[in-house]
Parts: C-alpha cells; structure tokens; sequence
C-alpha cells in the first residue's frame, strides 16, 4: 500500500519538486515544529528581550525605541536600567526567592504525596489502574479557575472546613486559612498533583516485577527493597515530575493572586504589576527573562545530567 | 511391572529407603481463582540433588518453584526446607536463592554490585563481601566483567551473572527457573555441563524448572513430570525415557510411536497385544498385570525399531509400510513409513557410514521390527 504511494508518479514528482528547494521528506516533518517553534516563541521572546533593554515612557508603546532614526543616521539606545532596578530594589529579589521557595515546597509536597499514589496506581490490577487513573486527570474536565474558586469556599472563615470543625465542637473560632501561603500550598499541590503522578506513574509501571522478588528473594526486606531498587530506578520519573510541578510554580500567577494574602510574594504577581498597574513594560520584560535564566540553568543542567547517564548506558 | 525393582540400591538416597528427605513438599495445592495451577503435588528431594521439573507452559512448574521461594503463598499443604517448615516465612527470610528466567539483574547496578547485593543485605563486613564477590566471579569466569553494568553484557555473561548472585549466599536451595532458556544452542550445552560442576563442587540442593526435556535429561539427578498441575512421573532420567508410566510421559520426553491394541494372551512371562493400528501381533517379553481384553497402548521409540526390506522371520512384531519420507539429519536419518492401517511410523538408523548406495529410499517397501523386550506396555 504505502510502497504503492511511494512509487506513484505524482509522489516521485513531487519529491523531485521539492528536492531543488533542498526540501526532503525528513526536512518538511522537522520543518512544522521548527516553524511552530520559531513564530511562537523564539520571536515573542526576542521581541520581550529588545523590551527589556528599553526604558519606559508614556507614550504608545510605552517603552523608548531601540533603534532610533537621528539626523545622521542611527542612535542605538540599550539600557540596562531595568535589569539595574531589579537589583537594587530588594521587592524583586524577595519575590523570586519566595518564588523559589514556594515552588520548591509545593514539589516537595506533590512528590510526597503523588509517589504513593503513582506507586499504588502502577501496582493495582489492570482495570483498577485506568479507573484510578481516570480519576488522577478527571479535574482537567473542570475549569482550573473553578477549581481553585472551589478551594475559596472550603477553606473560608465560613466555609466548610471551619463549619465542620465549630459544629464538632473541636475549635472555638474560625481558623484563618484564606489568604494564608498555607492557602496557596493547598491550591497550588492540588492543581499540580496530576503533572507529579503522571510521569510518575509512567516510570513505576514499567518496573519490572522480578527486580524487586530478586531483591526480596537475596534477603532484602521490603523498605530496603524500596530504598536500593524502586526508588534509584524510579529517578527519571521523579525528575521529570518534579520539573513538570516545579517550573510552572514559580512563575504561577493565579493560585497565589486567588488563595494568597498581601505577603504572598510571588514573581508572576509582580510580573502582572509590573505591567499593568504600573505600565512599565520593560521592567516587566526584564523580570521575565531573569525568570527564564533562573529555570532554564537547572533544566540545562539536568538534561547534561540525563545525558550523561545515557551515554553510560551505551558506552562501553 | 519392569526393571525399576531390578535396580540395586546404592550410593543414590532415593533409593534407599528410610532416607531423609532435605525438602518434603507435601500435598501442595495453588489456585488462582478457580484455576488450579499446581494440583496435590507431593514430591520429596534429596540433599545435593540437581532435580528437574519439567514440564509444558501452563503445567505448574514455574508456580511450584515460587512457592518454594516464597513469592506464592499455598492454597494448602505445606513445603519443609531441611525440616523447617516454610508456612509464613516471607521470601527475605527464606535459606532459598533463585535465578530467575529473566536473570532479573539490577540494571542500576554494576556487575559486583548485583552479586554484592545479597551479602550486604545480611550485614556481611565490606572487606569480606568483596572477596565472596571475587571468588565468586572467578568461579563463573567473570573476574574481567566486575565494573560493567547489566546492559553492557551478553546473554550468557549475563547468565553467570545471575548464577553467581543467587549462589554468593550459599543457599539451602537453589531454585532456577529455565536457566539456560535464553541462550543459544551452543552455549546451551556447554553451560548445562559447566551448571553441573559447580552444582557438585559446591554441594547445594538444585531445583530447576525446565521444558526442555534434553536439558533435563542432561542436568538431573531426577526428574518430576509435570501436566496440568500434577507430577506424573518421577525418576532418573533413563528411567524417565525407557520406562514411562504413561502415555503423556512416554510422548513428551523424546519421540515415540505409539499402538493402540488389546490383550490377547496373557501368561506369567508375556503378553500378546492385537492391533490393529499396527496390523501385527505385538509380543511383549514379560508378563503384564491386566485384565483380559483390556485396552492398552505399546510404546516404542523410533531408534528401537530396525528397518529391513525383506520379511523377518515369525508371526509378531512386525510391521509393513512404504517409506514416506526419509530426513537426513546428518549424525543419524529419520524414517517416516506409513503403515497399511494408515498410521505413521518414525524410525531412525545412525548414519554409520559415509554414503551409502544400498540405503533405503523413498517409497520403498520396508519391514520393522524389534526386541520382543524393547517397548513399553503403558494402561493409561
């Protein structure tokens, strides 16, 4: 079938078509995502890039030009004001630690409580397993906005933790959940929870059986048998979970703007200042790339980290 | 009924009667479900035994070897490892090793690491794990490969590999599941001789689970039979072979032409079998203990039966065909002859000399016959 296409005059002319314009069969497939690649993200970030070197101005837009027309020739204008403010004033250092922070713990968290799940739902039989991992991505069917809004009503002053509690009589007076970074733990673990399980998941089922009788059966008893051979060998699973929770935490806006209170400092809010309480575009922009910098090294690092445990895979 | 009882007692404990077993497996039943996988076995090994299980899949014997490790728990009856009684000792705490069919190798683990790891699990001192380690890659011949991980080896390193973690504890019992399963022919038969050197040098207890009657053969001190769950036969492996007590062992372990027939004659020294299948009186040297006119099956193997081209004086074992197919396998050439009643009969002749023009060819007519003592008489 597929040999009949291939054979088929239309498809060799067309191949020969392309060929002059050095196009192949291999180069077109590459070519999409390259395309999708460079229109949607490699230019939005030099054009926020070029922002960042620019200094803000009322005017529209409200950023000075790079490149300016004089009257013998071109000025080129670079400031690193914005990079300069972002240091100097400590609210932006402060919100990317605490940034860092709360993503760190809320990937703590998940992983703490994801692997069990992940670990139970790898292990359970085969039509438990879809069930439960049915249920693992149904929240994906609810709006995220709804979900977190949901949260808003549980942990309240009046919601339905502290009604709870009051009519059992365990507390006197409504605990204070709301606009609390405990808040924001709970949102942000909760919405992320599927992203740590998933891959997880992934990893632990493929886990084959007899290496753990193996273990078992050389005398090691079942924590130990967790300790020396399902958790080294789950490493890719937890890794990859980890970056799939961590790197979207820390530039998270919503969680913290709906759940978190005033000193829920975190650096998508300021971004979301930034930008359109104060219109300060390029300082928007400037926080943004140090963001990038800050998650790309540890991406970078643990891909060299990846590969290296490939190349000791096949190396000899 | 045969020379079993003629066999003298010796050196071999289960022959001797009064003989402690090392481990009793007594009336063990496994169900999954409703699904019966190992049925009311009761099997007794001897200390140093290199016994085999063999068996087709789905026969049990994989299930019965879990249950000695521990990784299944007996729906009844009880296992005793030399005296112990298994019920409720979990698989870490079992004086079991197994080697698993998969080799089960850690992959995250070098070569030292996977053999270390049942010494280090056991507390052992560090200084003295890496000498066992070392003694025991030298055994194996792996002394090179120490550093390299599991995916940088061969299938048949990485046999060794997993011989030597399961043997570094010197278990009471060693279980392998298809040791040699995964290896190629050569190497097969090579390691199945190296597998019993160091089963004799190091004296521990082999149980191992095989469908392959040839290793079986090769390896075992006994075999136990499996179908469908049951042990059917059990003995040594020439045992196994010329006297099978049934017609599932007698086709299962090599080849074998079967007649089905009825007692004619029965006297204190012989029987008589009319078959019609056979289209000869089938005269047995000894006598048979059954009813008259009772159904009954004479087996005989292919290499038994002797090939002519004129008629063989007398009036029973023999039988007349057409040569329907002839293969030559090099060291020996199989005959397929196809009897008037339609039945086809497998005989084989060693190939002694180099060529032969005088060698019986297709579409011959041939006589067989045989050794009024060569077959067996098999009730079920």
């Amino acid at each position: 079938m597929t040999e009949a296409v291939v054979n088929s005059k239309p498809f060799q002319w067309t191949a020969k078509f392309l060929a002059k314009f050095g196009l192949s069969g291999r180069g077109l497939v590459i070519a999409v995502p390259t395309l999708w690649l460079l229109v949607f993200f490699l230019i939005p970030f030099i054009v926020v890039l070029k922002i960042s070197f620019a200094e803000a101005m009322i005017a529209r837009p409200p950023y000075s030009k790079l490149i300016e027309p004089t009257d013998s020739g071109f000025a080129i204008n670079f400031s690193f004001l914005s990079y300069q403010y972002l240091v100097e004033d400590g609210l932006y250092l402060a919100a990317y630690g605490s940034s860092l922070r709360i993503a760190f713990f809320s990937t703590l968290f998940a992983l703490l409580i994801g692997y069990p799940m992940a670990y139970f739902i790898a292990r359970s039989s085969g039509q438990w397993r879809n069930i439960l991992l049915m249920l693992v991505i149904m929240p994906f069917w609810t709006s995220f906005l709804l979900r977190v809004y949901a949260w808003i009503g549980i942990l309240k002053g009046n919601g339905y933790i502290n009604n709870l509690l009051l009519s059992l009589g365990i507390i006197n007076e409504p605990l204070v959940m709301m606009q609390t970074d405990f808040a924001v733990y709970v949102g942000i673990v909760y919405t992320y929870l599927p992203f740590m399980i998933l891959p997880l998941y992934a990893n632990l089922v493929k886990l084959d059986g007899s290496l753990l009788e193996a273990s078992s059966d050389l005398g090691a008893k079942p924590i130990m048998t967790f300790l020396t051979i399902t958790l080294p060998l789950s490493l890719p699973g937890i890794l990859a979970g980890c970056m799939l929770v961590f790197i979207p935490v820390v530039g998270e806006f919503v969680i913290p703007a709906l759940l978190g209170g005033p000193d829920t400092n975190m650096i998508g809010r300021v971004l979301w200042d930034e930008f359109f309480r104060n219109r300060d575009w390029p300082t928007a922009s400037a926080v943004a790339i140090i963001m990038l910098l800050v998650l790309v090294l540890p991406i970078m690092l643990l891909q060299k980290a990846q590969d290296g445990q490939n190349q000791d895979k096949s190396g000899i | 009924m045969s020379a079993q009882t003629q066999l003298a007692a010796d050196e071999k404990p289960w022959r001797r009667a009064g003989e402690k077993p090392f481990i009793r497996i007594n009336r063990l039943t496994k169900k999954f479900g409703e699904f019966v996988a190992v049925d009311d076995v009761s099997l007794d090994v001897y200390q140093s035994e290199l016994f085999c299980l063999l068996g087709g899949s789905g026969s049990g014997k994989s299930t019965l070897l879990r249950m000695l490790a521990g990784f299944e728990t007996p729906t009844s009856g009880t296992i005793e490892i030399d005296g112990q009684d298994m019920a409720n000792i979990p698989s870490h705490d079992r004086p079991t090793n197994m080697m698993f069919q998969s080799y089960a190798l850690f992959p995250h683990m070098s070569v030292e690491q996977n053999i270390a790891y049942g010494l280090k699990r056991d507390g052992v001192a560090s200084s003295e794990v890496s000498d066992r380690v070392a003694d025991m890659l030298s055994l194996v011949q792996m002394s090179d490969f120490g550093k390299r991980k599991p995916d940088q080896l061969s299938g048949g390193q990485r046999q060794r590999v997993a011989l030597a973690r399961s043997l570094i504890k010197r278990p009471k019992l060693l279980l392998l599941d298809e040791p040699l399963g995964a290896l190629d022919k050569k190497l097969r038969e090579e390691t199945q001789f190296e597998l019993i050197k160091i089963q004799e040098s190091l004296g521990i207890t082999f149980i191992v689970v095989t469908h392959d009657q040839e290793e079986a053969m090769t390896l075992a001190t006994r075999i136990g039979v499996m179908n469908y769950g049951e042990i059917v036969q059990v003995g040594e492996p020439p045992e196994i072979y010329e006297y099978p007590t049934s017609r599932f062992v007698a086709d299962f372990i090599g080849s074998v032409n079967m007649f089905e027939g009825r007692v004619k004659e029965d006297d204190k020294d012989y029987v008589r079998i009319a078959s019609d299948e056979a289209g000869t009186d089938i005269h047995v040297g000894h006598g048979v203990s059954c009813a008259p006119d009772q159904k009954l099956w004479f087996a005989i193997r292919p290499e038994k039966l002797e090939l002519r081209r004129k008629r063989p004086d007398g009036d029973f074992n023999i039988l007349k065909g057409m040569v329907e197919d002839v293969a030559y396998m090099g060291n020996l050439s199989v005959f397929r002859i196809k009897l008037d009643s339609g039945k086809i009969v497998k005989a084989t002749q060693s190939n002694r000399v180099r060529r032969d023009d005088e060698a019986i060819s297709w579409d011959e007519e041939v006589y067989l016959t045989w050794d009024e003592t060569a077959g067996v008489v098999l009730q079920s």
